[in-house]
């Protein structure tokens, strides 16, 4: 059925409008002749937002990225088209841009020429929130940065705090920290593969995923009281010990979570178009590497053995058992596949904190309101992304007078700079991907 | 009666609805009658002197109507094996199980608004979901579902499916281009590169059946197949089916090869800006798409229609004379069997759920078994009577078995890569059907005696 036809409205209620149109105006025409009439607003009106689309499309068919003139030597570089190019706009609302990256893609073809990553469509100014806010404060605004691992952002944060102010950290806190942060890892490690897998058109591995992950955030939920920011590190300790329903869920998943990693793992490292796509995609050599100051399992795929918890050992890292897994190849399957035994190596650690596990107290002493000695501590752990790191500068007031967060997603991103020219717009995707970007973090 | 009591303002909706409808109905069943008496036996006339033209539209017609039920079933298996495959329950709400999910899929995109975005070629974005559809369901008009239950039997049957099927990258290279929307125009082109190049290996990899059966008539590659399991053309022609259902993948844009509509990477390739039943049309063809590509495989090479083994349905039921009876007797029968059943079946029901039934829900419940016990006895004594019902039910069976496999790759492959799509089939698919068509081609002349004609 058509849609019914709105009846014209008289046209006083607009008076530019009655001006453009002098047919209207000329002839002010009784109620009946009004009904059989065309309407007068048929007119084209200078105000109306279609015309105005209509003549800006004409006029310039393809509107200029960015809609600014360029203001540097690079941006005048990319924004300048060659033969045979066009821009492709990926993002921010993009299925595979992992929450809202922009990615600008300069094409030929499908080939990637050029690329310029946008950022900040989630920045809300959290270092400025957090020198704001009291020290015990901090620790919940920092949460939502790492919103898939976000007990991996409170941890720099009290590990610097603690710096500042001489905190004895209770031991049995310290496991408590590493055996939920492995967990944390691992959740993460998971969801990284199911996404990567997903942004190359398999649906199935992320729901498999999600049953592993879910699980795990279940028990985190049944320690700490919520199931994604958890705000549970305090300054020297942890918020609340051990309980019986997280210890009987993590033992529960903990005999079958081998198993399931390997049949998860295989469902995708023994498919041969997964491998073929992941394969030589994407090659970040050992020196670009270190140049752009990528760190985590990223830098670890291009065989540089960098891991914070052996480098600068923080917590109880220095005492327990694990292997730093490095490649050689660098491309993104390496990245996929350290990912892989990251969660094994994840596994022993938490096997060893259940068994060497410590009593005693969860928290240290600690006055009401803080307010450390004039100085300033950096705290970095190693969290899934790579390291993460606070550097806090104390005036002696009780908020922080400085607050710096080194985010690791942020450094791994920019490399796309130098990956993606010259591979096609489908390893867009598996390149931004393997290198497991969380937005909540760069944008910050 | 308040219609024709009160004047038009004092009647409620439902009122004037029934004083107007009640004239035009008796209005229209007089006419109705009129133009049979007056113009009917010199249509009937006319009718049975054009058969084949009448035979044609029935069909076309009957064709058309199939697609859409065909769409929603497969839509509903898709959403529903699939869910099985990840763990998950899938569509539980509407309907029994669900099964009315895609029905009201339908019913959405048919209610949204019909919506072109500015820039875009109106005309031209129009006609590209039509020109899709109707490709789709033209090539379904010379698959044989049964003997003598086929659209039309040309004996270029095979050559105007292929045709066919290129038509449909007419209409998704006009919805990329008219769309002014990038990703769309990429997925066009994408789709132009790719349904292109795996054509070849398709029409080549069934030229060896052509020459094996000697005809490209679909009926006669069926006949060609009839007899036991073994005489279908996948014993003889194993690469060829393998090959023909690679390429068939790729035609039908499904999993691995849905470049296309790569989601992750180009959004939605060509549908990006369609919304409503133009995107609809889209949605409904990529279905009725794979169903038409399982139904050829399963007619190429797997037999078609004909049954796996020598099955016994061709019974001799020439004692049954349904007139015999006359009208009064089919009365009586069927109110017997209808109260009898029901009531049997009551009695069970009640037996079976207790006292949680109520007589009415007992009886209802019963009305239903009846008719499931009803259909299922007519199902059976049609497959086991008439070769055609019994041609439907393996025809389907062998179809639906193919559309399975296609949803089970979607749920378990990742996309291959465009370049790896395109090496793959100029590489490795097109020799093979080559080395295919020219083994098969040396064997027929080596073992036809005096040599090929």
């Amino acid at each position: 059925m058509p849609a019914p036809q709105h009846p014209p409205r008289p046209q006083t209620a607009r008076p530019a409008a009655s001006a453009a149109s002098p047919a209207s105006a000329a002839s002010p025409a009784s109620k009946g002749a009004r009904r059989t009439r065309r309407p007068a607003e048929r007119q084209p009106s200078l105000d109306d937002p279609r015309i105005m689309l209509d003549r800006q499309i004409s006029s310039d068919l393809y509107e200029p990225i960015p809609p600014y003139p360029t203001r540097t030597e690079r941006e005048a570089e990319f924004y300048t088209l060659g033969d045979g190019e066009m821009f492709l706009n990926v993002g921010p609302h993009h299925p595979a841009t992992h929450g809202v990256l922009r990615l600008v893609l300069k094409l030929s073809g499908e080939q990637i020429v050029d690329v310029d990553p946008v950022l900040g469509y989630l920045h809300r100014g959290v270092e400025k929130i957090c020198e704001n806010s009291d020290y015990y404060h901090v620790i919940d605004q920092v949460d939502p940065l790492e919103y898939l691992s976000s007990l991996f952002q409170e941890w720099p944060a009290v590990l610097s705090f603690e710096k500042l102010m001489d905190v004895e950290v209770p031991r049995r806190a310290e496991y408590i920290r590493v055996l939920s942060g492995e967990l944390l890892r691992i959740s993460s490690h998971i969801l990284y593969m199911g996404f990567l897998a997903l942004d190359l058109g398999g649906l199935t591995p992320i729901l498999y995923g999600f049953i592993e992950r879910d699980e795990i955030v279940e028990m985190l939920a049944a320690l700490t009281g919520a199931r994604m920011l958890f705000n549970y590190f305090r300054i020297g300790g942890v918020n609340g010990d051990l309980n019986h329903e997280f210890m009987s869920r993590l033992g529960d998943w903990m005999s079958r979570a081998g198993r399931q990693t390997e049949a998860n793992a295989g469902l995708l490292n023994e498919n041969e178009i997964f491998v073929r796509r992941m394969r030589g995609v994407g090659t970040l050599d050992r020196a670009t590497a270190l140049s752009y100051g990528v760190t985590g399992g990223n830098l670890r795929a291009s065989g540089v053995p960098f891991d914070v918890r052996r480098a600068h050992p923080y917590s109880i890292y220095p005492e327990l058992e694990f292997n730093i897994p490095t490649r050689d190849e660098g491309d993104s399957l390496a990245r996929y596949l350290i990912r892989v035994d990251e969660i094994r190596e994840s596994l022993k650690i938490i096997d060893q904190c259940l068994h060497n596990m410590p009593d005693g107290p969860v928290m240290a002493k600690l006055p009401r309101l803080l307010r450390p000695r004039p100085g300033r501590a950096w705290g970095a752990v190693e969290g899934p992304r790579g390291m993460l790191g606070v550097y806090a500068i104390s005036d002696g007031s009780d908020q922080p007078f400085r607050f710096r967060i080194h985010d690791p997603s942020f450094v791994n991103l920019e490399t796309v700079t130098t990956l993606l020219p010259g591979h096609l717009l489908a390893d867009t995707m598996a390149v931004v991907a393997s290198l497991d970007p969380v937005m909540g973090g760069i944008d910050k | 009666m308040s219609f024709a009591t009160r004047t038009w303002d004092g009647m409620s909706l439902r009122a004037r609805l029934l004083a107007i409808l009640i004239p035009v109905a008796i209005v229209a069943a007089l006419v109705t009658v009129g133009a049979i008496l007056l113009l009917g036996p010199p249509f009937l006339d006319f009718l049975g002197a054009n058969m084949p033209l009448v035979r044609f539209v029935v069909a076309a017609v009957a064709i058309l109507l199939l697609t859409v039920p065909t769409a929603f079933i497969l839509i509903y298996l898709e959403l529903k094996v699939i869910a099985r495959m990840n763990l998950r329950v899938g569509p539980n709400r509407i309907g029994p199980w669900g099964a009315a999910m895609s029905v009201i899929h339908g019913l959405k995109v048919l209610s949204k608004e019909d919506f072109a975005p500015t820039g875009t070629d109106v005309t031209v974005f129009t006609l590209a979901p039509v020109v899709t559809y109707m490709a789709s369901v033209m090539s379904l008009l010379v698959i044989p579902f049964a003997p003598g239950l086929f659209g039309q039997d040309f004996n270029i049957g095979l050559l105007f499916f292929f045709s066919m099927g290129g038509l449909t990258v007419v209409g998704l290279l006009m919805a990329g281009w008219s769309s002014f929307n990038k990703y769309s125009l990429l997925g066009g082109l994408r789709s132009a590169a790719q349904i292109i190049s795996y054509e070849i290996p398709l029409t080549l990899s069934v030229v060896g059946v052509i020459i094996l059966a000697g005809s490209m008539s679909m009926n006669r590659i069926v006949l060609a197949q009839s007899g036991s399991m073994l005489d279908w053309f996948v014993f003889k022609q194993p690469l060829a089916a393998l090959i023909f259902f690679i390429a068939a993948t790729a035609e039908a844009n499904r999993t691995p090869f849905d470049m296309t509509e790569a989601d992750s990477e180009i959004v939605a390739g060509f549908a990006t800006e369609y919304s409503g039943m133009r995107f609809g049309f889209f949605f409904f063809a990529e279905y009725v798409n794979v169903f038409i590509v399982s139904a050829l495989t399963a007619t190429v090479f797997f037999g078609g229609w004909t049954a796996p083994f020598n099955w016994p349905w061709a019974y001799n039921l020439n004692w049954f004379h349904p007139l015999s009876f006359g009208i009064l007797g089919w009365v009586l029968i069927v109110a017997n069997v209808v109260l009898v059943g029901t009531v049997l079946f009551a009695i069970a029901a009640r037996l079976l759920g207790g006292r949680e039934w109520g007589l009415w829900d007992a009886l209802g419940l019963g009305f239903l078994f009846l008719l499931v016990a009803v259909a299922g006895l007519v199902g059976t004594a049609g497959f086991i009577a008439f070769d055609w019902v019994a041609g439907i039910v393996w025809f389907m069976a062998k179809t639906y078995f193919f559309v399975i496999t296609f949803v089970w790759m979607r749920a378990t492959l990742p996309r291959v890569r465009v370049d790896q799509l395109m090496g793959f089939a100029w590489k490795w698919l097109l020799p093979a059907s080559l080395l295919n068509l020219f083994v098969t081609a040396a064997a027929v002349i080596l073992t036809t005696p005096g040599g090929a004609r």
